[in-house]
């Protein structure tokens, strides 16, 4: 049976401009010890879908749908019973390590925290793991850093912190939402490979939220491509990286920049915006940025389509897609 | 405390409690404000156990005099030495404002604190109540407490409490609200914690510096206030030195002697300079931003 099952996942936020249903019938499941990588472009819903397993959504949103960990579903549970299993069996990661740690106190303090709320640990005893924890995700110095303030870390090292914050608990599912965007290019690469290590050596499942789909290729062993909220296509990342089946994905990939190409030319993007949440048009929500979008993408809503056992992709026009990319290739080159 | 965090190959060194002194040393309106309300807390505390005449002696023939050797800032229609009056009045301005700031800082802090954690029904009825003392002015407040308890300090000091409660929870709520959205505080939440602790361990921290420093402008708001109600005679009852009565009082006797109005106006705004500038410097000085950079 799968460790975390989300079923239909719906989410409305209330935004100034009326209710937004910022996830639509998402589905997905996870395994103990699996990675899922999740892609799509800002605004697409992966943090919303993120925040609604960690039960953090923002005040009024509304959700419908399971989320099933171990057989429970965590949108049935109330405040003190979410309390209890945030930071101990589901934990995040967030994108800003600079304002994500508590500028006041020690981060020793803050490691030790999680500790003292699950496990009861208390004074030299959660200071010893709390270090413990910091040499584990490489920390240089980590007896003497323990009683540093935030500040006095750089970005990499105070994500390192955030992890060890993260990990302290043994959680079943680690939940990564865009960990390595907001650092340096080189520090990027040591933090994912500790996140690697880290995922293999305790076994827990991780949930990586990423546009960069480098990222997500080196990491993860499924993906799901997201977009107006929607999942468009989700499979095993060979698969889906192999065959690309949705236009959105297509797209997504061209828009990469190639490092070798020639420099006279324009960056490939997709035309076009992602659309407002607010006021999602019927049919394909990708419809009007698509080149092989027709009529009857307009007004029918796609329904998920196999493309491979295992992998679907929610398109009326597969073939096309499949065709356009045996002709064109990745359309850029 | 701080020692081991003196590590010399840790990247910068502005912790909180570190340099604190030194950079508000170097802080020109701190320390001309520290030294105005150091100098009106020295007054009011050598006051207690020494003036150089009694402040509530009465000598008609002595009344009205100039600043003179005896009496270095003369005295006034009853012949009281107005040094020692003022130096006493300083007591008064010191109370007042001390458990009028704390009383409203107290109960403001819960209430905003509530309402950031909380929101919803709560927080609507927290503000609304807030505006509703809002639309009263602090005179009428102690007014309407005088008319049903009769003049007094106590009263003058239970309006300026009551009128400090919303301005205190309004500003905890708005600066709450928004360290309720950091990510800190999500990360925090995404620990498990709920939302007491969260309150008290992540929020007020941050938002002590807000605090401190509405308290000292409170302060200096309290001190005028006070000399208001005493002034218009629902504030401290004589015999009791006040800046406020002392002024009210001189009015008659403004084109006899005009400095006998000079000595209590000063007294009153060079305290109120000095907790504002202090209260400046102390938002300069206490927020970490701008303490990290040297």
């Amino acid at each position: 049976m799968a460790l975390l099952a989300v079923r239909d996942l719906t989410v409305d936020l209330q935004t100034t401009r009326g209710v937004a249903r910022a996830v639509r019938g998402v589905s997905f499941e996870l395994a103990k010890g699996g990675t899922l990588g999740v892609v799509g472009e800002s605004g697409c819903g992966k943090s919303i879908t993120a925040l609604a397993l960690m039960g953090l959504l923002p005040e009024g949103a509304r959700t419908s749908g399971r989320i099933d960990l171990d057989g429970t579903d965590l949108l049935s549970l109330g405040e003190d019973a979410l309390c209890g299993m945030r930071g101990n069996r589901i934990a995040m990661i967030f994108q800003e390590p600079m304002t994500s740690l508590n500028p006041v106190h020690r981060i020793g303090r803050q490691i030790a925290e999680p500790l003292r709320q699950h496990r009861g640990l208390r004074g030299a005893k959660a200071r010893a793991e709390a270090i413990r924890l910091l040499d584990r995700v490489g920390l240089p110095n980590a007896a003497q850093r323990v009683d540093a303030y935030p500040h006095q870390l750089s970005g990499g090292q105070r994500q390192r912190v955030m992890i060890a914050m993260a990990l302290s608990c043994d959680p079943d599912i680690l939940i990564a939402d865009e960990p390595t965007t907001a650092l340096d290019v080189t520090i990027q690469g040591q933090i994912l490979d500790l996140i690697n290590e880290l995922v293999d050596e305790s076994g827990m499942a991780l949930i990586l939220i990423s546009h960069d789909l480098g990222v997500i290729a080196e990491t993860t062993d499924d993906v799901v491509v997201m977009y107006g909220g929607s999942l468009v296509e989700h499979g095993p990342t060979d698969s889906l990286f192999d065959t690309l089946a949705h236009p959105y994905s297509q797209g997504l990939f061209a828009a990469i920049p190639d490092i070798g190409g020639r420099h006279d030319r324009r960056l490939t993007t997709i035309p076009g915006t992602v659309p407002e949440l607010a006021d999602l048009p019927p049919g394909c929500p990708f419809a009007d940025r698509c080149p092989l979008a027709a009529d009857d993408c307009w007004s029918t809503e796609p329904p998920m389509r196999q493309v491979l056992p295992g992998h679907q992709a929610a398109c009326l026009r597969l073939e096309a897609a499949a065709a356009g990319r045996a002709n064109g290739g990745r359309g850029d080159d | 405390m701080s020692t081991a965090a003196t590590d010399p190959d840790l990247a910068g060194d502005g912790a909180p409690p570190q340099g604190f002194i030194r950079r508000a040393m170097r802080h020109r309106a701190f320390v001309i404000g520290f030294a105005l309300t150091g100098g009106m807390v020295l007054s009011a505390l050598v006051s207690l156990l020494w003036t150089p005449h009694s402040p509530t002696e009465i000598i008609i023939a002595n009344r009205l005099k100039p600043p003179t050797a005896v009496h270095w800032l003369g005295t006034d229609q009853f012949g009281r030495d107005i040094l020692s009056m003022i130096m006493a009045g300083a007591q008064t301005s010191i109370v007042v404002g001390l458990i009028a700031v704390s009383l409203g800082g107290i109960f403001g802090l819960a209430l905003g604190l509530w309402a950031a954690a909380r929101r919803g029904w709560t927080e609507d009825l927290i503000m609304r109540l807030s505006d509703l003392t809002f639309a009263f002015p602090v005179i009428l407040i102690a007014i309407l407490l005088t008319a049903g308890w009769g003049p007094g300090i106590t009263n003058a000091i239970l309006a300026l409490g009551v009128i400090n409660i919303p301005i205190f929870a309004r500003l905890v709520r708005g600066t709450g609200i928004a360290m309720w959205e950091r990510e800190f505080v999500q990360a925090a939440r995404s620990a498990g914690k709920g939302r007491v602790r969260i309150t008290f361990e992540h929020i007020l921290p941050n938002i002590t510096s807000v605090v401190v420093v509405q308290a000292t402008i409170s302060f200096a708001i309290a001190i005028l206030a006070e000399a208001a109600l005493s002034y218009l005679g629902v504030g401290s009852q004589p015999p009791d030195p006040s800046w406020g009565r002392m002024l009210s009082e001189s009015q008659n006797f403004i084109f006899l002697s005009p400095l006998i109005a000079v000595w209590p106006g000063l007294a009153i705004v060079l305290s109120v300079l000095g907790l504002n500038l202090m209260g400046d410097g102390l938002r300069d000085l206490l927020d970490p931003r701008l303490a990290r950079q040297r």
